[in-house]
């Protein structure tokens, strides 16, 4: 309690100081060396190359500004694998003060290099704002601490829209089996459509598909000790999930290694595909195309394998914010990072389009829209939430090896032997982590 | 420097004042430091990183690795086998075809062929554009939705045939698209070179009756041999340092790995290990014997 009193006389006081700073807005990073007290201006990059995208996120630098005072240059990442690969780098370098990020491994093993800053006094001036559930997702395991601000989740399903299942007189929402599913998938590619869309050119899209297989087949337990050495590549059961994994390569379109997941998401939006296994982050680019293509879109669980398991796990990973150790402001990125945790932040991205899900207990989720309620019902099904494959598991594992191998794979699916003998290869050469 | 010697060379040494040795040292001595600096110093660190493991962040958590990132390499990582194959292909396709083919325009372009003005335009323009530009030009011609797709039919996401991503046609693709640019960059040097050769030789070749082909074999193309060696070395190296290229089209997911994008990928990435340092080394190896084949024969036609 204490410290949400601290934090709002603290934001009186910077507003009065931000007046006598007003004619240095412009000069943005340059200036926001100068110190490193939470009322200089603030850098921020979002992750994402999307105009639709980066409008959100100007939205709450501009909002920050109108409640704090404080200017928030923001800026975009460009593409975000690029951001991602460099990661490393962008942080030993002159980062900005905040930056848009992902929980799990991607950021806890650059708090453990001492890359980003120790946000545990934010996330508990935030207080029971962040459900329980996110704290101890956002929780680095080796200091116990918190590096990262949750802010928005989504699920991993299969998504389609309901008036292309309509025409085909299909029923996705009721597929209870495989069989099912096949035959769905059969149906849509009758009628001229692409069963199972994909795109994985970018080397990571269809690891929500082989993970999903995996947890479906042979349980979250397996697929989370499997990613981190405790299984083998080698394993039967690792096989049984690739072989299965190749039942869908018929039904998926040809270009596969030719376009990426923004290629998938726009063979949804014109309406070429039947059903396309991805993260629902990019819905907000039906709702900018229209609120019609929008209210068309669904999102069902990806469809029971094994009885014992059923649908009780999921992809649903945490986005969030960071800041960086290096960056000019640390202090004010971090009330930055807080802020857009907090209610007034998500209702600033809400306002201005943002249609993820948000990790606050403030926000009312009974006027969410039927998506939104649907990607809700969707989570909550699940037992065991997983943080999405290259972010359970050691980078240097997921993109160089995991990445290249299910290419390998959905080209020649015939060699899932030879695949899996270098996967294995691969993990028992790797170093272990310092 | 051999012209000047005329038996005046206690003379020629006091010529260099004191202004002279300040010049001179500095002229000798900013672009050493700078190869030092940026050149040398960086290959001698990464030579000595890729014996260690190591994430890059924080020196103290450096740990000697042995020869363990070169085990690796050669035991565990068959992307390294297919990188090699593609760079090899990359470097016989550069051989035996792109090069031929400049050398080949160049030649014609110098018999001045009607309208070789526009022919030597035409194929030098793709030379000024750097290859990731070129990547870039590509990319959007071939991927989906691009021009080519929608002159071939294909103009939706759905129907777009696969290009990049198709490994019957990709390594050919590719390679073309390099060749674009290197075919004109040859003919350049060619032509030059073509330039310098004294036209009395092709007319006492013409006038002993010796034929196009046999005047350009026997004459013309033995006496471009210091042209030959910078050509020969420019196309290996060329074909060892691709990246730009493939990283527009593949990003890093080493869609069709070659050696540099291995570097690239293993250093800019993620890694706790110096396995991208161990690659850069495997290919300073491979790329450092041309060089000093191509030094060396520069410096003996000085002499």
């Amino acid at each position: 309690m204490s410290e949400t009193t601290n934090s709002v006389s603290r934001r009186t006081v910077l507003k009065g100081a931000a007046l006598g700073g007003v004619g240095l807005v412009g000069a943005g990073t340059l200036l926001s060396s100068c110190g490193s007290d939470s009322s200089g201006p603030v850098t921020f990059t979002a992750r994402t190359n999307v105009e639709n995208e980066l409008k959100i996120a100007q939205a709450l630098a501009d909002a920050y500004e109108a409640e704090t005072g404080i200017p928030v240059t923001m800026q975009g990442s460009g593409d975000t694998n690029a951001f991602q690969d460099g990661i490393s780098q962008y942080l030993q370098g002159t980062p900005d003060d905040a930056f848009q990020w992902m929980a799990g491994f991607r950021t806890n093993f650059r708090a453990d290099q001492g890359l980003l800053v120790d946000l545990s006094e934010n996330i508990s001036a935030l207080g029971n704002q962040i459900p329980e559930g996110f704290v101890s997702g956002a929780t680095n395991p080796s200091d116990g601490k918190q590096y990262i601000i949750p802010t928005t989740w989504y699920p991993w399903g299969l998504h389609y829209r309901k008036s292309t299942m309509l025409e085909l007189g299909l029923d996705p929402e009721n597929i209870a089996t495989w069989d099912d599913f096949m035959k769905l998938l059969e149906g849509t590619q009758k009628k001229g459509l692409i069963g199972y869309a994909m795109g994985d050119k970018g080397g990571w899209e269809a690891m929500g598909t082989f993970s999903i297989i995996n947890v479906r087949l042979n349980g979250y337990d397996y697929h989370i000790d499997l990613l981190n050495g405790r299984e083998k590549w080698t394993d039967q059961r690792t096989i049984d999930t690739f072989n299965q994994f190749a039942l869908l390569i018929p039904y998926m379109n040809k270009n596969f290694l030719d376009i990426s997941w923004d290629g998938m998401r726009d063979l949804l939006l014109a309406k070429k595909c039947g059903a396309m296994m991805m993260g629902s982050w990019w819905a907000n680019e039906f709702k900018a195309k229209s609120q019609e293509d929008y209210d068309d879109l669904w999102i069902v669980p990806f469809p029971e394998i094994n009885p014992a398991y059923g649908r009780d796990s999921i992809d649903a990973p945490v986005d969030g914010l960071c800041v960086a150790s290096n960056s000019a402001n640390s202090e004010g990125g971090a009330a930055f990072a807080q802020w857009c945790g907090s209610e007034e932040g998500m209702l600033a991205a809400q306002a201005a389009g943002d249609t993820n899900l948000y990790a606050n207990t403030n926000l009312d989720t009974s006027d969410y829209d039927p998506f939104n309620k649907q990607k809700l019902a969707v989570i909550g099904e699940a037992k065991n939430v997983m943080n999405f494959l290259d972010r359970d598991c050691r980078n240097d594992f997921a993109g160089t090896i995991v990445g290249p191998a299910i290419q390998n794979f959905l080209r020649k699916p015939n060699d899932v032997n030879g695949i899996v003998d270098g996967m294995q290869a691969a993990w028992d050469a790797l170093p272990a982590l310092a | 420097m051999a012209a000047t010697s005329t038996g005046v060379k206690p003379r020629r040494r006091r010529a260099f004042t004191k202004g002279d040795r300040l010049t001179l040292s500095l002229f000798v001595g900013v672009p050493t430091f700078l190869h030092l600096t940026w050149v040398w110093i960086p290959a001698l660190a990464t030579i000595g990183l890729s014996f260690t493991f190591w994430n890059g962040v924080q020196l103290s958590n450096i740990r000697w690795a042995g020869i363990a990132n070169y085990n690796t390499i050669f035991t565990a990582s068959p992307v390294f086998w297919d990188a090699l194959r593609n760079n090899t292909y990359w470097l016989l396709w550069f051989t035996c075809i792109a090069t031929p083919i400049g050398i080949l325009l160049a030649y014609q372009i110098d018999r001045r062929i009607r309208g070789h003005k526009i022919y030597e335009s035409i194929y030098y323009i793709p030379v000024v554009l750097s290859l990731a530009v070129i990547g870039i030009i590509w990319r959007f011609m071939l991927g989906p939705t691009g021009l080519v797709q929608v002159l071939l039919g294909y103009p939706g996401i759905e129907d777009a045939i696969p290009i990049f991503g198709n490994y019957q046609i990709n390594t050919y693709v590719i390679l073309t698209i390099a060749s674009w640019r290197h075919i004109g960059y040859i003919m350049l040097l060619y032509l030059a070179g073509l330039k310098s050769v004294d036209p009395s030789l092709r007319e006492a070749a013409a006038i002993d009756g010796a034929t196009e082909w046999q005047a350009f074999r026997k004459v013309v193309f033995p006496s471009l041999k210091p042209v030959n060696t910078i050509i020969i070395v420019i196309t290996v190296i060329e074909s060892l340092r691709a990246f730009d290229l493939i990283y527009i089209i593949y990003g890093t997911s080493t869609g069709w790995p070659i050696l540099g994008m291995l570097v690239f990928q293993n250093i800019y990435g993620q890694s706790a290990s110096m396995l991208g340092a161990a690659y850069a080394v495997i290919l300073l190896l491979l790329s450092i014997t041309p060089i000093i084949f191509y030094l060396r024969t520069v410096f003996r036609e000085d002499r």
